[in-house]
């Protein structure tokens, strides 16, 4: 073995210099959701209209960008998509690169919160979601965001973990629900019925396993969620809650000196425009930021569809949960799972 | 022994080295971040971490599991090695197979596999109110006993191999020769048994419990946000915080558990020599 | 120990390894689109589903290639390095010793991390290639326990008979100790084998453009798509590991070894 392993490691040293070596690439960082629907809707039909190649890096956030900040000297990804919030703190890193939006063919269809969240031009949204409580109707109602803490729910309802894009929201929404003005205060009383909730959940996707064998009854999810519980024969049903449904959004950005910006505007503005905004939105993917889309009412009961709807979000200012998150987080520490 | 040194260090310093350079030097870089603040050699990371009553709990917790499944598996680990080991040749083999079989399937999937059974509906929740144990299910998921099954689920198997392959190179006639003598079964594996596999016990020991300590999918699926083990407390603070020096402390702790285990594990066998 | 409880406690001990994997084969022929146990009614579509999952044949093509010459590499490092702690009288064995021990105890999302920001990123080395080292890394330590607890219990004086009967240092090492090593090199491949392919902190940093270990890529399926196809890939991946251990067992005479 001794003898092959120069060989071997040279051999894995070429292959590694060949993939580099490709022109025309444009390295993209993208969530790990649904990728071979995007492969065929967005990825493929692009590639052939550039005659470029697309490689396609995924994970979650963190991962992501923590990979985006180690190569902040030589950036490998030149285009990514991630949380609004996520993209401020890449932004106040001096990470990203102004997107130059006359480039963006549909700019000016996208709805007005979308159009520039991060400021600066920094960041283009380019999906909405709706954040509200997905519950058991065969084995309970929920009409409030207090709901979660009833007595019918006790025991068997989750809420998603701090580190969560959702908590923050679902905080903010039962704080209003339960007349508190501060997320500190909320995480308070999460803390003092810790013992009732069954788990701080990561992953929506666990939920759904966990709302089928009944170990939870009601809990949060994004509406980018809710197909996968529309999707089995159980009664299950999206409240709508006294106070509102609130939500957020998903922003594409570019990173600073990736020497690949004509590229990486390209293929946002593709991403952007009706045609491929409609497709992804027919396959239930990802809902329209793009006001010009329209889908049929089939695809619209998985999205987050229509001007109604998205101006009616309770959306939170990014640069919030960027500020408070470590109190919050820290306030959670000590108060809840304690 | 042999004497010619230079051909031992010609043998054993290829593997020292690669190791050094490539995995020594990179994670000692990252756990030196451990010890600084401000941009002076400190200790106050340890401080901060330590004064946090949450770190401390995550730190209780991690330990007194480490400790429960390594003791637990070292228990079951001797009755099934003994076992495996007076079976004959064919049987032996594929007993043995079953037991090296969980090792292959993915930690991922066998941790999701305790989801269903643990769960509000799913087997031992139906054994429990079928013999009226209890008369609604009890709730298994997301608690310690749920991360201590499936800690002990995927590492048992480690602790077997080390135990069977010590037990196989123990003198075969020295079980019986004890009995001879008059010796009983608790003397024989005290005075026999023990210090003859001592090397696999601190071996297998070992792997339970530092494999207990760095499991992350285990604690993370069974456990959640709810039954914290300082890995998972690490992936948070890396995950959510992008907070480096936490996570070089804790990673600072874990390897001093691992090692502290390590060098106990060793004496306390040595000392039964 | 009388045979009736020895049959009990491996009975009692099979159950609770082996239980969970029979739910995961169940669970992967569920007709329904979730993991449960009974299944909801039987069908094969999500094991066939899972050959047409594409990114599903890469990341099985690259750790597969990680797990095999990743510890292979660890061996052609590892057992000399047993074979010197154990036969000769070094200085610093015991420094030796803890340095090559020592991957096995850092937790693997230090390492991914470090082996990212320390060696990927100011080096240049490609992403499959940090893997590879890192694979290696992690296995040496098993190969060199494993390996060392057989050749603890092999008497020196063999080889000395090998050579005083005329054999170099070399032929004894070929011909008497690894004949009888044999089935801790195969027990320590087997583990190594099984440690790199099944990990996943180590890699979790470590995956770069198009380049994603089997079980991230798992992983990343199931945080999308919660239903039993993984359960179907982990009982196929299972299949294939019993395989290879029985190959092992028929040809190299694995059992007469263990």
């Amino acid at each position: 073995m001794m003898r092959y392993l120069p060989v071997l490691t040279a051999a894995l040293g070429l292959a590694a210099g060949a993939a580099q070596a490709a022109e025309n690439t444009l390295t993209i960082s993208v969530y790990s959701f649904a990728q071979d629907a995007f492969k065929e809707a967005v990825y493929d039909p692009f590639e052939e209209i550039c005659g470029c190649e697309l490689v396609v890096e995924t994970g979650n956030s963190v991962e992501r960008m923590a990979k985006i900040e180690a190569y902040a000297a030589d950036p490998v990804v030149d285009m990514a998509v991630m949380s609004a919030h996520d993209a401020l703190a890449l932004a106040r890193k001096e990470l990203l690169a102004p997107i130059d939006t006359s480039k963006l063919s549909s700019f000016d269809q996208l709805y007005p919160a979308a159009q520039d969240p991060l400021g600066g031009n920094l960041g283009v949204g380019y999906t909405f979601y709706a954040t509200s409580i997905v519950y058991r109707s065969d084995l309970v109602e929920v009409n409030s965001w207090a709901d979660l803490l009833s007595d019918e729910v006790k025991g068997r309802v989750a809420l998603p973990a701090i580190s969560t894009t959702q908590a923050p929201l679902v905080l903010m929404m039962l704080g209003q629900a339960l007349g508190q003005d501060d997320i500190l205060q909320t995480i308070d009383t999460v803390g003092e019925n810790a013992d009732d909730i069954v788990t701080f959940y990561e992953r929506s996707s666990q939920l759904a396993q966990l709302m089928q064998q009944e170990e939870v009854i009601a809990a949060p999810i994004g509406r980018f969620a809710w197909s996968r519980f529309r999707g089995t024969d159980l009664p299950f049903e999206w409240a709508e809650p006294a106070e509102g449904q609130t939500g957020g959004m998903n922003v594409m950005v570019m990173t600073r000196g990736n020497g690949n910006e004509d590229l990486a505007l390209q293929f946002m503005d593709y991403w952007l425009s009706t045609e491929v905004q409609t497709r992804l939105a027919e396959l239930g993917i990802d809902s329209p930021a793009n006001a010009a889309v329209e889908v049929s009412a089939e695809a619209a009961e998985n999205l987050t569809y229509g001007a109604e709807l998205i101006n009616s979000l309770t959306i939170m200012d990014p640069a919030v949960i960027l500020d408070q998150r470590e109190a919050w987080i820290d306030r959670w520490n000590k108060t809840v799972i304690q | 022994m042999f004497e010619n040194r230079t051909t031992g260090f010609a043998l054993a310093l290829p593997a020292a080295i690669f190791t050094a350079a490539l995995f020594m030097v990179p994670v000692g870089i990252l756990l030196s971040e451990a010890f600084r603040a401000d941009g002076q050699w400190s200790l106050s990371g340890y401080v901060e971490f330590f004064s946090e009553p949450l770190n401390r709990t995550v730190f209780w917790r991690t330990l007194k599991l480490g400790v429960l499944v390594a003791a637990t598996s070292a228990v079951i680990g001797y009755g099934a090695a003994f076992a495996i080991t007076n079976l004959d040749g064919r049987r032996r083999g594929q007993v043995f197979g079953l037991v090296v079989l969980p090792l292959m399937i993915s930690p991922v999937a066998r941790t999701y596999a305790w989801i269903v059974i643990l769960g509000r509906t799913g087997i031992v929740n139906d054994a429990i109110v079928g013999l009226g144990l209890s008369e609604t299910p009890v709730r298994l998921l997301f608690t310690e006993t749920a991360v201590f099954l499936g800690l002990l689920q995927l590492f048992l198997p480690l602790m077997i191999i080390s135990l069977v392959s010590a037990m196989e190179n123990m003198p075969r006639d020295a079980i019986p020769a004890a009995r001879v003598l008059g010796a009983n079964w608790l003397q024989v594996f005290t005075r026999v048994i023990l210090p003859l596999t001592r090397e696999g016990l601190v071996m297998g020991g070992t792997l339970v419990f530092t494999g207990s300590l760095t499991a992350y999918i285990t604690p993370a699926i069974l456990g959640g946000s709810k039954v914290l083990m300082l890995e998972t407390l690490l992936y948070q603070r890396v995950n959510v915080a992008n907070d480096f020096v936490s996570a070089s402390v804790i990673a600072m702790i874990l390897i001093v558990m691992s090692f502290s285990a390590n060098l106990l594990l060793k004496r306390i066998a040595t000392a039964r020599r | 120990m009388p045979t009736l409880a020895s049959r009990v406690v491996l009975a009692l001990v099979l159950t609770f390894l082996i239980g969970p994997f029979v739910i995961i084969i169940l669970a992967g022929l569920s007709a329904g689109n979730s993991l449960a146990f009974p299944p909801d009614g039987l069908s094969l579509k999500w094991y066939l589903k899972v050959f047409t999952v594409e990114s599903f044949q890469a990341s099985f093509a690259l750790s597969m290639f990680l797990a095999v010459f990743g510890t292979l590499a660890a061996l052609a490092l590892g057992v000399p390095a047993a074979y010197a702690l154990n036969r000769y009288d070094l200085p610093g064995a015991e420094t030796v010793r803890i340095i090559v021990a020592a991957p096995i105890i850092v937790p693997g999302i230090i390492v991914g991390l470090a082996l990212l920001r320390y060696l990927v990123v100011p080096t240049g080395v490609g992403v499959t290639l940090a893997l590879f080292l890192a694979h290696t890394a992690l296995v040496l330590p098993y190969a060199v326990r494993v390996v060392s607890s057989s050749l603890h219990n092999l008497r020196a004086d063999m080889e000395e008979a090998a050579v005083l009967l005329g054999c170099t240092r070399l032929q004894a090492f070929f011909k008497v100790v690894l004949p009888n090593i044999r089935a801790g090199v195969l027990a320590a491949f087997i583990l190594g084998f099984v440690t790199s392919f099944n990990q996943v902190p180590v890699s979790l940093f470590l995956s770069g453009p198009g380049v994603r270990t089997l079980p991230i890529d798992m992983l990343a399926y199931m945080e999308i798509t919660y239903d039993p196809s993984v359960a179907a890939l982990s009982a196929l991946l299972a299949f294939l590991s019993v395989a290879i251990v029985f190959a092992a067992e028929k040809f190299l005479g694995f059992s007469r070894y263990v």
